[in-house]
């Protein structure tokens, strides 16, 4: 029996090879599993029979107790295991913590649970498969997500419905409606599902017209990120140009200002101001040396802005710019704008300017959100971020928490008006706009302006490290080959031979 | 007490003692090494060729994600690693009972005062420390990999405790097959037998008439998928009790083995 039992397994092993080899399963496959079962089978009722019918009933008594400890070790072990896995508990001890979902991710899967499913279509040995399949699997542990997996060759009629250009491309599907993924990261799919969830957050009025900086502009000093992310997070983006505004939309949930290099005209200002008396919203993004004219307006709902380069010892290094120009920021106020950032979750401004608040009303409710460091001090000369020489500090330069990011609520009767002030624009342009949590600050603030809830944290953005790129030169290599590769498995036999003289003597 | 420790001192001298021990290490090192030296030369080839056939080279961002240290190198060393030791670990595992039975020192060891379950544990525990010193000299290559491509002390801890779990696995299985006969070769191919069934159950889904809750109970079964998250850097606690309930289950079905020896001689 045991023997009938051994071709039985090598069988199975041989099915299950051939299988690996080939990819199909064809015909030498089939008999062996086929054969491999029979024999098993086979062997299994013979030794049960020569179990029953040799044994005593004493022998039995041995037998069933011994069958029941591996019953009660394999029931124990399924148990566990199925308890384990509920419990859904895992650690993510990867580089770039790959599968730790974000929270922005968790909120869309809760808003599409039930009714979402994502579908992996890869080549067999598509190595980049293997992280995406981990990723989804780590998604579909919500219970919210169930994914499969097709072969790519296999679904042509896919392909041609989804548009699937390559392996490696995840479909996620809500009713009748889809989003295909082409280069699946947590970012990419958190996007897709924020899509399909079709959020409203609601109309934003983006002024156009003097020198603002530009939502369709690709490059590095663009804002075609910032206008995907809004887009993504359900914002309805509306432009106003200026020169032709005497009056804000009545349907304006908000109106984004982007750094205005030119004064805004006055009835452009007048609109503005009309629109905040009557409960309006309004996010600006400020420059250090920029004249966009709103500074009276600000400045009559108690915020200022002294024209002057914040210089914070806690920058960060860019190139091109003078030391001390870049503050890393990680002082926050309580507030829903900066909900989930901490002193561990930095963002960073590449030259900004700070401001001071006044309430107009004594109900009103002025914060900052974010904090330069203690050490931090102004400078008035602005040309200090294009040079690669720090501003000289003047003798009587005050050492302070400057604000960097405020933001206000003004009741006014049932009405509520409310403004966020960025000292800086290049933080949401699409160059900074992903450094460390930078997306996290502009979009909470978009979304408190409008007063919608934002979805949380977003996923970071996982590159591939540079130096996963670098070749291994053929020297290294060699060296490595002969140094290790060669000389361990010699070291090991020597000492094997070693204990084979020695037994023999 | 006395009579385990005696039997733990004598199965490491037996293991570390005989040549055959540092064959199978040297094997599985050769291998590890061939496999990745391979892997590292064609990984060279591919971003050379990426590089060269672009005018910016490596600084011009042409050269495809997928390429790179992690997914061309380390990942699939470590998926061959994983079936190359299907085929190793038996050889070790091989005599530990079967050994026993052939000289007929079992029955010697069943009149001691030592239970079959503190033999079985004894042999398990003394096995499970070499498979580990195996993993840790296999592991030079794959540690080479991941502290040159910067993934991490971390990831490289996952990857150890998946790559040991792994083996550990493999050898539970392997000593099982060695509890239930006296020749060495048939306890080997068992081992095998065995292990590359578990490996894993994907060919099973070619059948229409396995359904997808078969296809998931297989799947919760097989050996890839535990061990292949590991190496993603993922340590899931679902995982960690599979591997140590297959080692129990591997225990008391070598335990068993003294029982059915009674009954079926």
């Amino acid at each position: 029996m045991p023997g009938l039992a051994l071709c039985g397994l090598i069988a199975l092993a041989f099915a299950g090879g051939a299988y690996y080899a080939t990819g199909s399963f064809a015909t030498f496959s089939m008999v062996n599993a086929v054969l491999g079962l029979l024999a098993l089978g086979a062997a299994a009722i013979g030794t049960v029979r020569r179990a029953r019918g040799g044994a005593s009933p004493a022998f039995r008594a041995v037998l069933a107790r011994g069958l029941l400890g591996i019953a009660l070790v394999l029931g124990a072990g399924v148990t566990l295991e199925r308890l384990a896995t509920a419990s859904e508990l895992q650690w993510d001890w990867s580089f770039e913590k790959r599968f730790e979902l974000s929270e922005g991710t968790r909120t869309r899967l809760q808003e599409l649970c039930g009714r979402a499913s994502a579908t992996l279509y890869a080549d067999e040995y598509d190595p980049r498969a293997r992280s995406t399949r981990l990723l989804l699997r780590t998604m579909a542990a919500s219970d919210c997500l169930p994914f499969r997996e097709r072969n790519l060759a296999d679904s042509a009629a896919d392909e041609d419905r989804f548009g699937i250009g390559s392996s490696n491309t995840v479909v996620i599907e809500v009713g009748g409606q889809f989003e295909t993924v082409s280069r699946p990261t947590e970012g990419t799919l958190y996007e897709a599902l924020s899509r399909l969830a079709r959020p409203d957050a609601g109309v934003l009025y983006v002024t156009r017209g003097a020198g603002e900086g530009s939502l369709t502009r690709n490059d590095g000093s663009g804002f075609s990120g910032l206008r995907e992310a809004l887009l993504t997070e359900g914002f309805r983006l509306r432009d106003l140009v200026t020169a032709a505004t005497d009056e804000i939309p009545a349907d304006a949930d908000a109106v984004l200002l982007l750094a205005p290099e030119r004064p805004l005209p006055a009835p452009a200002i007048a609109a503005l101001r009309a629109h905040l008396e009557r409960g309006g919203r309004l996010v600006v993004f400020l420059e250090p040396g920029g004249e966009s004219g709103l500074d009276p307006l600000l400045s009559e709902w108690g915020i200022t802005s002294p024209d002057a380069l914040v210089i914070d010892p806690a920058s960060g290094p860019v190139e091109g710019a003078a030391p001390g120009t870049s503050p890393l920021a990680f002082h926050y106020g309580t507030h829903p704008i900066s909900a989930g950032l901490d002193a561990g979750r930095m963002t960073f401004f590449p030259g900004v300017r700070s401001f001071a608040l006044r309430k107009p009303q004594p109900n009103d409710r002025m914060e900052t959100i974010v904090h330069s460091s203690g050490r931090a001090w102004l400078s008035t000369d602005l040309e200090a971020t294009r040079r690669n020489r720090p501003p000289e500090r003047p003798e009587d330069a005050m050492e302070d928490y400057h604000s960097l990011v405020v933001a206000a609520r003004y009741p006014r009767g049932d009405q509520e008006a409310r403004i966020v002030a960025f000292g800086d624009a290049q933080l949401a342009s699409n160059q900074y706009l992903r450094a460390l949590y930078n997306l996290d600050l502009v979009m909470n603030a978009m979304h408190w302006a409008t007063e919608h809830t934002a979805p949380g944290t977003r996923p970071k953005v996982v590159a591939v490290s540079g130096r996963l790129q670098l070749p291994l030169p053929l020297q290294n290599t060699l060296t490595m080959f002969q140094g290790v590769g060669l000389l361990l498995p010699e070291l090991l036999l020597i000492a094997g031979a070693l204990f084979w003289a020695r037994s023999r003597v | 007490m006395t009579a385990l420790r005696a039997l733990l001192r004598k199965e490491l001298l037996v293991l570390f003692g005989s040549p055959m021990a540092y064959v199978a290490l040297t094997l599985v090192v050769l291998v590890t090494g061939l496999i990745f030296f391979d892997h590292l030369r064609l990984y060279n080839q591919t971003l050379f060729l990426f590089a060269s056939s672009n005018m910016g080279g490596f600084e011009s961002d042409t050269v495809p994600d997928y390429i790179n240290l992690r997914d061309t190198v380390f990942f699939p060393v470590m998926e061959t690693l994983g079936i190359t030791l299907i085929g190793l670990i038996p050889l070790v595992t091989m005599r530990v009972f079967a050994e026993e039975r052939a000289r007929g020192t079992d029955e010697l060891l069943v009149t001691t005062a030592l239970t079959p379950a503190q033999i079985v544990l004894a042999k398990f525990a003394v096995t499970y420390l070499f498979v580990t010193i195996m993993m840790l000299a296999s592991f030079v290559y794959p540690a080479m990999a991941i502290i040159e491509g910067g993934i991490g002390a971390q990831h490289l801890a996952s990857v150890f405790v998946g790559l040991s779990l792994h083996a550990i696995a493999l050898a539970s299985i392997g000593l099982a097959c060695s509890a239930y006969t006296s020749n060495q070769l048939v306890a080997a191919v068992a081992g095998w037998a065995v292990g590359f069934v578990l490996w894993d159950f994907s060919w099973l889904s070619s059948f229409s008439f396995v359904g997808e809750r078969s296809i998931a109970f297989l799947d919760a079964i097989s050996l890839h998928l535990r061990y292949g998250s590991f190496a993603e850097g993922i340590v899931n606690l679902g995982h960690l009790v599979y591997f140590v309930a297959l080692a129990a289950l591997a225990a008391a079905i070598a335990r068993f083995s003294f029982d059915w020896r009674r009954v079926a001689g």
